[in-house]
């Protein structure tokens, strides 16, 4: 094709958004609203995601030293225990620590424990391990049964359980949500562009009698498939990231510093923007696009 | 120039359009297709225009069979006619003066020659201040005359009219006839397909008579009968 007839094209694509300015802005809208629900649930799958990773990051393993085991021996583990796969945090805590951490815990009664001090501390030095997801902790186990400077693991094997069922039904959840709707935002899409081009299958028939190629025809209707999808990915874009700051403002306020519902927290909008952004795109415009040409062909068989 | 030869035709439902049709059309000449609603006229003009295939036969436009032609050769063969409607068919998003040049455009003709025929054209067939007008601005006869423009700038060796006064009243009709006959004049081979018997009579041209598919006639400067 000549630049001279892409010209004449991309010209005829715009003129024919502009002259069908009813047509497209209804198209526009009606995209629009399919991405932006298709956002909103996008929103809430990747925060459901962040929060079963936030659940399952809060499985701890619990591995007391052998008190034979000193300071500079201790942190030998501790790197070695680090380049464990699913090893994301290790919190070493001396038998001083422990035994402080007990007395606190007493409060009042704390005296009692006034005699073990020193050498006569009974507690081993613990290591908290804090684990990434639920599949890594019995490999993790293994090796620390296997160690002869550990003298005793400690987890929960229900906790770990249950933790990874709630994450995987969370995610689940959010996967199928995600799935139907971006179904449903290319039926909508795909209907809603050929319902422009259905408007137009005269046009399309009159141009095929006065000797217009296929391609020539088809060409500007793919173009304003793309220019609707992208405009309405732009402003589907827009709602749906000034919603979720607005969310986020709010959320901000209302959770405080609770350490609890910081696993709660809302993702920051950097994190969720550019994923979102491109499905935006993709599914704005390759559906636009596609659909276009689709229903234009089934016009073009005269 | 045109050439029907055996040509039938059978539509899908059965109907039998032509039964075994033959005729020439010289170059230059102008003639008229004439014959009652479902006489087989419009069948015959599309199929010149490869709108349909015959069932039998062979239709051969400039030496060329037509019924030969592969899909993408069929735009380039539409370009080879004008062809104009009883309902205009224009573009309705397009001005006429667009409506015309996108017929230039599609040919994928220089800017400047577009700017330079166009306007041309469309004086000629007497719409030269309705050039920004859009379709529906237009009364029928000058929507007929748009389309004729667009039927004729690219200078086809062939204008094909079906029915182009149907929709019109005696006096825009006659005007219509002017321009066509002009368009003739030029040099233009025309057919043109109606049932309007005050013009077929007023033009004194050729005349091939339809009735049920079959020609009953075919006169030098004809007149239009009443076939029943």
């Amino acid at each position: 094709m000549r630049i001279r007839t892409f010209r004449k094209l991309c010209r005829d694509a715009i003129q024919n958004i502009s002259r069908n300015r009813v047509m497209s802005l209804a198209s526009i809208i009606a995209v629009m609203s399919a991405l932006f629900i298709l956002g909103a649930i996008l929103v809430l799958a990747f925060n459901l995601n962040h929060i079963a990773g936030g659940i399952e990051s809060k499985i701890e393993i619990t591995a007391f030293l052998d008190p034979s085991v000193d300071n500079p021996k201790a942190e030998a583990i501790v790197e070695e225990l680090k380049r464990l796969d699913g090893v994301y945090e290790i919190e070493y805590i001396s038998k001083e620590e422990g035994l402080a951490e007990w007395k606190r815990d007493l409060g009042d009664k704390g005296d009692l424990l006034d005699g073990y001090m020193g050498q006569a501390n009974p507690l081993p030095d613990k290591l908290i391990l804090n684990i990434e997801n639920p599949e890594y902790v019995e490999d993790i186990i293994m090796k620390l049964d296997a160690m002869p400077r550990v003298d005793k693991v400690n987890y929960s094997k229900e906790v770990v359980d249950t933790i990874g069922r709630v994450a995987n039904i969370i995610r689940t959840a959010g996967l199928i949500m995600v799935i139907l709707l971006v179904i449903l935002a290319m039926i909508i899409i795909n209907n809603t562009i050929r319902m422009t081009v259905y408007s137009r299958r005269r046009e399309i028939n009159i141009m095929k009698y006065i000797g217009a190629t296929d391609s020539y025809i088809r060409w500007p209707f793919i173009l304003e498939g793309l220019i609707l999808g992208l405009v309405a990915a732009l402003f589907a874009g827009g709602l749906v990231f000034g919603g979720y700051i607005l969310l986020l403002n709010k959320s901000g306020t209302m959770f405080g510093g609770s350490s609890l519902l910081n696993l709660f927290r809302l993702l920051p909008v950097e994190a969720v923007m550019y994923d979102i952004g491109l499905v935006f795109l993709l599914v704005g415009t390759g559906v636009g696009v596609i659909a276009s040409a689709l229903s234009v062909r089934k016009h073009l068989r005269v | 120039m045109i050439q029907f030869k055996n040509v039938t035709k059978i539509y899908p439902d059965g109907t039998k359009a032509l039964s075994d049709i033959s005729f020439n059309v010289g170059s230059g000449e102008f003639v008229f297709l004439v014959g009652a609603s479902g006489a087989g006229k419009t069948t015959a003009v599309k199929l010149i225009t490869k709108e349909i295939e015959p069932t039998q036969g062979g239709v051969s436009v400039n030496g060329r069979d037509i019924t030969k032609l592969k899909k993408r050769e069929i735009p380039h063969h539409r370009r080879g006619l004008g062809v104009v409607f009883q309902d205009f068919r224009l573009l309705p998003d397009k001005t006429i003066y667009e409506n015309v040049a996108f017929a230039m455009e599609i040919v994928e003709a220089r800017d400047r020659d577009i700017r330079r025929q166009v306007p041309g054209i469309l004086a000629m067939v007497g719409l030269g201040s309705k050039a920004d007008c859009f379709p529906d601005q237009l009364s029928g006869g000058e929507q007929q005359r748009a389309s004729l423009a667009r039927a004729i700038v690219n200078n086809p060796s062939v204008l094909l009219a079906d029915e182009p006064t149907g929709n019109l009243d005696m006096e825009t009709a006659m005007d219509i006839m002017k321009v066509i006959n002009m368009i003739n004049h030029r040099g233009t081979t025309v057919i043109m397909a109606t049932h309007a018997g005050e013009i077929v009579n007023a033009m004194k041209k050729r005349v091939i008579t339809f009735k049920k598919g079959v020609i009953i006639s075919d006169r030098e400067k004809g007149g239009y009968y009443n076939e029943d």
